[in-house]
């Protein structure tokens, strides 16, 4: 499936009726939406822990700030994450 | 064997309900027990959380016949799980979206039957239509979450299109669109509710279209017709592993259907056993759960913890036997009983046969002098 284009200037959010949790039985973060339940893997709840009114750009920064890495290393990760994010509709960019 | 943890708890918390769809996929008798209390439920809420818990649909029946609605979701809310409302969106006074809302309730499912209000009406077997449209209303201005069910079926499957279209406008952010399965009344009408080959194929080309044309903004869910299927769905993703349902009069079941389809299966109830002991222990829970039940070919098949043998209560309900392969699947010896029931709608043509609209058990309800009437 084709992955839509996001702007740098998006702001990815959680959309509405989806709640990131976390999963007391297990200690992992969760996504929670009508009639499902996403484990999330660890690069994803990185991801997702960010998206709070940051814009796609900043939110790779902040990743690579955190991990000490240039940038472009992981713009193409983030990208696919919230695209296929966006595409089940459990987050919105404005 | 060691019991997983649970992740999801259907609570039909009455089996009343205004409508009389035929496709209902309650039991065609239920025990005329009294229903689950407020604080029973409020402690079965508490159990299953703690059993690991996320999310809880709120079902029945209509769920919001019951007055204590609001209480429940709260209770929930407050053991941090996920509130769903699965409703026909009637009975839905003014003020009742807004005391959902502000006790927590956090989506709303909302069915309807067709896009068209003479065509729904007599499927529902009331009127209900435009009701439901109201109820969709409120629940936007609320600004609840909201998915359109449609249970798809032969009457209402050639307007795919423009159920589609009703959930665009009515601003839906999901939508099921779920070929109709075999349990309960359903069961019972089968023959007029099941849809032909030349319906099905058409459906999912639609269905399929809409989901890309509208990914990003509706997600389309479509539940395939399993009959039409040559091998059989991923029942419950497993029996006794992420799903428990809790019905009307305390009954734990691992599958909503289980009750009707599966006589010889004996349920424990709330009322004198654990959640936790009732998950982990009962025979139950333990009869399907896992790989050594299977018979052959399940037993030998790669396939076995992909699809898990399909369905328990489809292969009670056309073999007699619960522990059979799914007769939907290619490979079991059964497969001949669906491939029969196909044949004969398929030469009906266009013929649509009559259906029998679901009544509404004898239920002693909360609120009424309860009469001991243990089966």
């Amino acid at each position: 499936m084709e992955i839509p284009t996001i702007a740098d200037s998006a702001q990815p959010t959680l959309a509405r009726g989806v709640r990131l949790q976390t999963d007391a039985s297990t200690g992992n973060t969760v996504l929670l939406f009508p009639e499902g339940i996403l484990e999330l893997n660890e690069s994803a709840q990185e991801i997702l822990t960010r998206c709070d009114g940051r814009t796609v750009t900043e939110v790779i920064q902040a990743l690579a700030d955190e991990y000490d890495v240039d940038p472009t290393m992981l713009a193409a990760d983030v990208r696919e994450t919230l695209a296929n994010l966006q595409r089940r509709k459990l987050i919105e960019l404005t | 064997m060691t019991a997983p943890r649970p992740y999801a708890l259907l609570a039909e918390i009455t089996y009343r309900c205004p409508l009389h769809c035929p496709y209902c996929s309650n039991a065609t008798q239920t025990r005329n027990d009294q229903e689950l209390t407020t604080n029973e439920w409020v402690r079965v809420i508490r159990e299953a959380a703690a059993l690991g818990v996320l999310q809880i649909g709120f079902s029945g029946g209509e769920p919001l016949v019951r007055r204590d609605l609001p209480d429940l979701v709260r209770a929930a809310r407050e053991a941090n799980l996920y509130t769903n409302l699965i409703t026909s969106g009637i009975p839905i006074e003014d003020g009742r979206v807004s005391a959902l809302r502000d006790a927590g309730l956090d989506s709303v499912q909302l069915s309807f039957q067709s896009d068209k209000t003479d065509l729904a009406d007599e499927i529902a077997g009331a009127r209900a239509h435009q009701h439901k449209l109201e109820a969709a209303a409120k629940i936007r201005a609320a600004g609840i979450p909201l998915s359109l069910n449609f249970v798809i079926h032969r009457r209402n499957i050639d307007r795919l299109p423009e159920l589609i279209e009703l959930a665009e406008s009515l601003q839906a952010e999901r939508v099921e669109l779920a070929n109709v399965q075999f349990y309960g009344w359903a069961f019972l009408n089968r023959a007029a509710l099941l849809p032909t080959r030349e319906q099905v194929i058409r459906a999912r080309e639609i269905a399929m279209a809409a989901q890309a044309r509208l990914a990003g903004k509706i997600d389309i869910f479509y539940v395939l017709p399993d009959y039409y299927e040559t091998r059989p769905k991923p029942c419950l993703a497993g029996w006794g592993q992420r799903y428990l349902t809790v019905n009307p009069i305390g009954d734990v079941l691992p599958c909503p259907t289980a009750s009707s389809a599966i006589p010889d299966l004996r349920f424990e109830n709330v009322r004198t056993r654990s959640l936790d002991w009732i998950w982990r222990e009962s025979e139950s829970f333990n009869r399907f759960r896992g790989t050594e039940w299977m018979p052959e070919p399940c037993q030998t098949c790669p396939q076995r913890e992909i699809d898990f043998g399909g369905c328990r209560c489809q292969a009670a309900l056309l073999t007699g036997n619960a522990a059979n392969t799914d007769p939907v699947c290619e490979l079991s010896p059964n497969r001949a009983r669906v491939d029969a029931a196909l044949r004969e709608l398929n030469s009906l043509g266009d013929n649509a046969l009559d259906w029998t609209y679901r009544v509404n058990p004898k239920v002693v309800t909360v609120n009424e002098p309860a009469v001991a009437a243990r089966r």
